[in-house]
């Protein structure tokens, strides 16, 4: 009996678990100081109390704990060509030309190293869920003979992402995911929606033909897309769905 | 008919060919691309000559492309905040904070964008940063970047956006591909030669001397 009525509870209370958590995950708190939400095309990136900044070769840390003065506390050289960082949980996600790296922040202020995935030349942007991190890759962007696509890493051991899938795309640039859908920008060519609930048998949902897209952000229930001509929004309430709100221009 | 390469030839063959399969080894199953090198070779050496032998050799003949305008590093790097509606010419990163949405405008600034009703978004104001490419915010501060510098931009009250602190070069490796750096269309450009005193804040049409090329 009270075996039952524990777990009513709970089902009553999941779903304001889940928003609290998802709450947590689009706005990270820091006492008073909110911190927003980019792009998957960035090279700069605030996780914990510091930022995060990729130049050409380098790893910059900089302290927040004076907001209005970042002070730097750490650089990693690095030999190779970064391209983006993507913050995830513990983890910093780098994109670069010569393959997909993995730092640990669990010291914030001097990230290390622990996991790499070098077959993909993933020059572009990187998104994670979960134990998956979901890569695109633009074979005109002078970053190797790889074949443009979407490429998609087992990450459940940081240590050793495995590639599991690739998914030829026309030039795909920035992505995002909400739940288990995933939108991939791919130019004129469109928006690409996947459904990832089984990430490494993508089904294509449809493709959004809007505008040139270049990047996304979902954020509280609307999908920020980043326009060559300006800003487009969709209501992504139901994620398989994209209805458009505005086009920005 | 196989032909063995000796000497210096599989060395400068590389450079003559552009196949990769001919690339395989020392051997190759050819018979016109040996002319074929030898050809290329004389190209080579007589392009050396002319730049070694012949530094006077005529002036460089002008094209249609592009020139920098430079700006002095003080006036170049002033920020300001208006409060109108620009248009958008070079779309670079976004980012989102609250209700209000940033768009870089890549070397010009970034684009404010009130959101508080997606069905009514619009653009409210423009920041000019020359040379800016990123952006990211916590609380009232947004960290961008000038050039190579690291800018720190307090915008407590958008309307008074001001500088609150800069670090000078602080990605020097980015300096070669700072926004401006280039034109943004192809075709012929007048080389960038490094200066310590002005940037480039934009790219206008005018003969110039045949320099570099953009793809």
């Amino acid at each position: 009996m009270k075996i039952s009525i524990l777990s009513k509870m709970l089902l009553f209370f999941s779903p304001i678990i889940f928003l609290c958590a998802c709450e947590k995950n689009s706005v990270s708190n820091n006492g008073a100081a909110q911190t927003g939400k980019g792009g998957s095309i960035t090279r700069f990136t605030i996780a914990k109390n510091y930022l995060y900044v990729v130049s050409n070769h380098f790893l910059n840390v900089y302290s927040l704990s004076d907001p209005a003065k970042p002070r730097q506390v750490h650089t990693s050289d690095l030999n190779y060509d970064i391209e983006t960082i993507y913050p995830y949980g513990n983890y910093l996600f780098l994109g670069t030309r010569t393959g997909l790296y993995i730092y640990s922040i669990d010291t914030a202020s001097s990230p290390s190293l622990i996991g790499e995935a070098k077959h993909a030349r993933s020059c572009d942007p990187v998104v994670v869920n979960d134990s998956v991190a979901f890569v695109t890759l633009k074979s005109s962007s002078g970053c190797g003979p790889a074949e443009a696509g979407l490429y998609i890493h087992d990450i459940a051991d940081i240590n050793h992402p495995v590639l599991k899938k690739t998914i030829p795309l026309p030039d795909p640039m920035g992505l995002g995911i909400q739940d288990s859908i995933l939108y991939v920008c791919c130019g004129s060519a469109g928006m690409k929606v996947f459904n990832v609930k089984d990430p490494y048998s993508p089904t294509l949902i449809s493709t959004q033909a809007d505008g040139k897209y270049l990047d996304v952000i979902p954020y509280n229930g609307i999908l920020i897309c980043n326009d060559e001509e300006g800003i487009i929004l969709y209501d992504i309430h139901d994620p398989a769905k994209p209805a458009l709100i505005k086009k920005i221009s | 008919m196989k032909i063995k390469y000796s000497g210096i030839g599989p060395l400068l063959l590389p450079f003559a060919l552009k196949s990769e399969k001919a690339l395989t080894g020392f051997f190759f199953k050819i018979n016109c691309m040996k002319y074929l090198s030898f050809i290329f070779l004389m190209i080579l050496i007589s392009s050396c000559w002319k730049i070694n032998i012949h530094p006077d050799y005529g002036p460089v003949p002008k094209v249609w492309g592009n020139k920098p305008v430079f700006a002095a590093v003080d006036a170049a790097k002033k920020i300001l905040y208006d409060p109108v509606k620009h248009s958008l010419i070079n779309a670079g990163n976004i980012y989102v904070f609250k209700n209000t949405i940033f768009q870089v405008d890549v070397g010009r600034g970034i684009h404010v964008i009130d959101n508080s009703v997606p069905s009514d978004a619009h653009r409210i104001g423009f920041i000019t940063i020359n040379g800016c490419e990123q952006v990211s915010i916590r609380g009232s501060y947004l960290y961008t970047n000038s050039y190579t510098d690291l800018v720190t931009i307090d915008i407590s009250d958008p309307v008074n956006m001001k500088i609150v602190n800069t670090i000078p070069n602080a990605f020097p490796d980015m300096w070669i591909s700072y926004p401006m750096f280039e034109p943004e269309e192809s075709g012929y450009y007048e080389c960038n030669a490094f200066r310590t005193d002005s940037v480039v804040v934009g790219w206008v049409k005018d003969s110039i001397p045949q320099g570099c090329y953009k793809n």
